[in-house]
């Protein structure tokens, strides 16, 4: 069934179709909470951020858009929860786009070891796009950039995860 | 970092039962017809209450017309921001306002005849809310069979794909 489906059987009131759209979406929400923020907050935005999908599905414009619009809802949980504990914006700022010819293979397990050292912004696109595999296209409308900034900021962060990697003693 | 969450799927859902129970979504929709039925059975009492009434009788009055409104202001407020009404929850609800209100105005209808008093502001009160639920009941039932028409037609994609 796809998610479109789901998310309609959702809006019309069926419980198990709630159920089901939960079970399939957990993990990789709770996958991109834990590398934005950590294990133990994961769990805990995990269940604001199912709240409020919750809460918004019957105002969800174009259910076939469904998994930007509930990234979207998570990255906002996380920039909610960083402004509660740091008091102030933590939301990523906008890079000027820039090319760059870096197109080096991402290893997953590589990907992951070095994402704890990278600055929020570089470490959401990387989750997002790899870890994830969600389109640029998607990346860009959870992140409220355009699609070229996207492919910047990949770029960009796939030359500090190499460094950082690097540093850690992974070999190129 | 291990991938997997350690709230299970299952768990999160026992978690959000509340948020997930049909009731909870209906109890915001309840308190606003109740509250603005009794509300209205109230006010037509107190106004066509023959005679000079004690300022006790005022009193109990005035109190249970701010209980019935307090109600209907709390199920508005749950409607609008609190939980959400999904289709078939939207004309669940609109059934409701619509058998209440219409119950309603008949039976203040008969008040307002037996008393000779407030029958034109009895009906056009009434016939307000009942056009109201009504209009609620046709948009709920529309869009309903709308979700439902591209539930069928995503099913016979999937069936042939």
């Amino acid at each position: 069934m796809t998610d479109e489906l789901l998310v309609l059987r959702c809006r019309l009131g069926e419980r198990d179709a709630l159920t089901e759209l939960i079970r399939r979406w957990h993990t990789p929400v709770w996958r991109y909470l834990a590398r934005m923020l950590d294990i133990g907050r994961a769990d805990d935005v995990s269940q604001e951020v199912w709240l409020e999908v919750i809460r918004g599905l019957p105002r969800l414009k174009d259910p076939a858009r469904f998994t930007p619009w509930l990234f979207t809802i998570a990255r906002r949980a996380v920039t909610n929860r960083l402004r509660q504990e740091y008091g102030q914006a933590a939301a990523p700022a906008d890079e000027p786009i820039a090319e760059d010819a870096t197109d080096a293979y991402v290893d997953r397990a590589e990907l992951i070891a070095g994402l704890s050292g990278l600055p929020a912004a570089e470490r959401e696109i990387l989750v997002l796009f790899y870890l994830e595999d969600l389109p640029l296209t998607d990346c860009a409308e959870i992140c409220g950039i355009p699609v070229g900034t996207v492919k910047s900021r990949l770029n960009r962060a796939r030359r500090m995860l190499r460094d950082t990697l690097l540093r850690k003693g992974f070999q190129p | 970092m291990n991938d997997d969450p350690r709230l299970s799927a299952d768990e999160l859902i026992r978690r959000l039962r509340g948020t997930l129970s049909p009731w909870r979504r209906l109890r915001g929709a309840v308190a606003l017809v109740a509250g603005l039925t009794g509300a209205a059975f109230i006010g037509l009492l107190w106004a066509t209450e023959p005679g000079p009434l004690p300022g006790r009788l005022h009193l109990a009055f005035g109190m249970f017309t701010v209980v019935c409104l307090t109600w209907a202001g709390y199920g508005a407020w749950a409607v609008t921001r609190g939980a959400p009404l999904y289709a078939m929850d939207r004309v669940i609800a609109a059934w409701l306002a619509l058998t209440a209100s219409t119950a309603t105005t008949a039976l203040l209808t008969v008040i307002a005849l037996r008393r000779d008093s407030g029958l034109t502001a009895t009906l056009t009160v009434g016939i307000a809310f009942i056009a109201a639920s009504a209009a609620s009941l046709v948009r709920a039932h529309t869009r309903r069979t709308a979700l439902l028409r591209r539930i069928r037609e995503l099913q016979t994609r999937d069936d042939q794909d």
